[in-house]
């Protein structure tokens, strides 16, 4: 619906403009900017050679690193939805077993509003091998678990699980605290007339707290996904992708070819797939949740 | 006969009563014996590199995995207080902050209030354009950003990172404020009007008061995002003197691989502003990143 204020062409440009130019020349204009280096041989000196599509055709059939990393990116989406069903449960244990929440829910909250620096240099810290002082390792033996120890992040096998599970630490408070509110605007009156009909505990949660719920899950898997794409800041701190590339993901290959490698025009194309690939992901998710909207109701 | 039934039949109750009581009680212990592993797990790190922090070397590579400091090393503060710039990047991330703050509230409440208040044609076709940022990779931006800044000479200086941080904040801030602007009812601005105000003066003295509540909630979501932002500030800022906190903390930590204690201290010291902003808004924080999500 658009607004009734009647006013003039200059008047609307003095409030659009400014905002509408500074977003496209520094959003949408890159991403153009982008698609056209990504058609170039360019190691950012000298002159760029035009090679067409050869860059993509490299990408798609050739580079070893590219496919996996694709694979890995929706990996940790997957592994990322996992913390949805956990944060579910927590939510419904609150609500229903303590009588002030506040406490736990900001400190599960906590870790959300740091900082991947502090995030990803704490984890590594922990990670270490029990002679470097690695928290895990040392708990590890503790309890008498030795064979379980391991050198996480410089395992190929287990560094990806290693960074999932910090992903999961980080963002669980977030979920928590989105299913959290959307169990407390459920009207305890439906509750009671749900224990009238003889409906309580967790069948009531399942006849009525989920489908309610719907709405704030949907949110907490949007979230989930986009914060998996942004799992990149955490990986470079950590991992830098290494070791052997087995923590690559598409935004990783993307950044280390282009600044580290120097293949500006090969990473444009790496970046170029990323946007199409975010795009495709949205949709996507919009038809799932459309598709489940209409197998509820 | 009849009493004695009734008697037996009343303690059945009173015993099955008892019993639904102490199930209720194993179940309310279960709940929460679980709630606060996750709370531990969630809060012993932080208090893990606290304690690293105080440490010596040794201690950190000989103790268990739970151990108080022997002797509490504030040196490991001192080293990481004086070797590293860190007020000097504290006063950047704040300046780079504050500017990104200010710049992204200011247009994107303008633009808002068009899209939703003004009668023209392309309002919607503008909200959808702001729509499709949200789901742009910032990270896809990052070369041709570059290149640009290099050409218009800005490179390592903050006003290229303030740029992409507000060109990057607009779209979910467009979206937060044009849903609060869209739901206000019109009778405000038209009684502004016939009292002879001016447009500019409608949205500034009328307006934006009114719209203080998302416009908060925009400010905690940015500001989140943009004091903790890494990888922007590391890719276009090299000069030591404008590095900010993130980026600062990473590169103190690259440089002292050796010395555990004072990198906990530069950890602690890291996370110390936003815990402290948290501690004292928790309950706004916690509203406002439920609204930002709940609307983005």
């Amino acid at each position: 619906m658009n607004g009734v204020l009647r006013v003039s062409k200059g008047t609307i440009t003095v409030f659009v403009l400014p905002c509408l130019l500074f977003y496209l020349a520094f959003v949408f204009a890159p991403i153009l900017v982008s698609v056209y280096y990504s058609l170039m041989e360019w190691a950012g000196m000298g002159d760029a050679v035009f090679i067409g599509l050869d860059n993509y055709i490299f990408m798609f059939t050739q580079d070893p690193i590219f496919w996996p990393s694709v694979l890995r990116t929706l990996y940790i989406s997957l592994f990322s939805l996992a913390q949805i069903p956990i944060a579910i449960v927590v939510a419904i244990l609150l609500s229903r077993y303590v009588r002030r929440p506040n406490f736990l829910v900001s400190s599960y909250f906590l870790p959300v509003i740091l900082s991947v620096v502090v995030i990803g240099q704490l984890w590594k810290a922990i990670y270490n091998p029990a002679s470097l002082g690695g928290m895990l390792n040392k708990l590890l033996t503790a309890a008498g678990l030795d064979s379980w120890t391991r050198t996480w992040l410089a395992d190929t096998d287990i560094a990806i699980f290693a960074l999932c599970f910090v992903i999961l630490w980080q963002y669980i408070g977030y979920h928590v605290l989105i299913q959290f509110t959307g169990v407390q605007n459920i009207s305890s009156d439906i509750y009671e007339a749900a224990s009238i009909d003889g409906a309580e505990g967790w069948r009531a949660d399942r006849h009525i707290t989920l489908p309610l719920m719907a709405p704030v899950i949907k949110i907490s898997v949007v979230l989930a996904v986009i914060g998996s794409l942004k799992a990149f800041d955490l990986i470079v701190v950590m991992t830098g992708g290494g070791p052997a590339d087995s923590t690559q993901v598409i935004s990783t290959h993307m950044y280390l070819a282009t600044f580290n490698s120097f293949k500006y025009g090969y990473g444009s194309a790496i970046s170029t797939f990323l946007v199409v690939f975010c795009l495709v992901m949205t949709v996507l998710l919009n038809r799932l949740f459309k598709r489940a909207e209409e197998a509820i109701s | 006969m009849i009493t004695e039934a009734a008697g037996a039949s009343v303690a059945k109750q009173a015993a099955a009563e008892s019993r639904t009581v102490s199930w209720r009680k194993a179940k309310k212990l279960g709940a929460w014996c679980f709630l606060a592993v996750l709370a531990v797990t969630q809060l012993y790190p932080l208090v893990w590199l606290l304690l690293y922090s105080f440490k010596t070397n040794s201690e950190i590579m000989s103790g268990q995995f739970f151990a108080l400091p022997k002797t509490w090393q504030w040196e490991n503060y001192t080293d990481a207080f004086t070797s590293g710039n860190y007020l000097n990047y504290i006063k950047n991330s704040i300046v780079v902050t504050g500017l990104t703050l200010l710049l992204t509230i200011f247009f994107s409440a303008m633009v808002s209030y068009a899209i939703t208040r003004f009668r023209w044609r392309y309002g919607n076709a503008v909200l959808l354009l702001f729509m499709i940022g949200i789901m742009i990779p910032i990270q896809s931006t990052l070369l041709p950003l570059m290149v640009i800044f290099k050409n218009m000479n800005i490179l390592n200086t903050h006003l290229s990172i303030i740029i992409p941080y507000v060109a990057f904040s607009i779209p979910i801030a467009v979206f937060i404020l044009s849903g609060f602007l869209r739901s206000i009812p019109h009778e405000i601005e038209e009684s502004a009007m016939i009292d002879g105000a001016s447009i500019y003066r409608t949205f500034l003295s009328i307006i934006l008061p009114i719209t203080v509540p998302p416009i908060m909630t925009v400010t905690i979501l940015t500001f989140i995002s943009i004091w903790n932002e890494f990888i922007i500030a590391a890719t276009f800022l090299s000069a030591e003197g404008l590095k900010t906190l993130p980026f600062g903390l990473n590169s103190f930590i690259g440089q002292y691989t050796a010395n555990y204690g004072a990198i906990g201290a530069f950890l602690v010291l890291g996370a110390l502003p936003v815990i402290i902003v948290y501690f004292i808004l928790s309950e706004k924080i916690t509203k406002g990143m439920v609204a930002g999500a709940v609307k983005g």
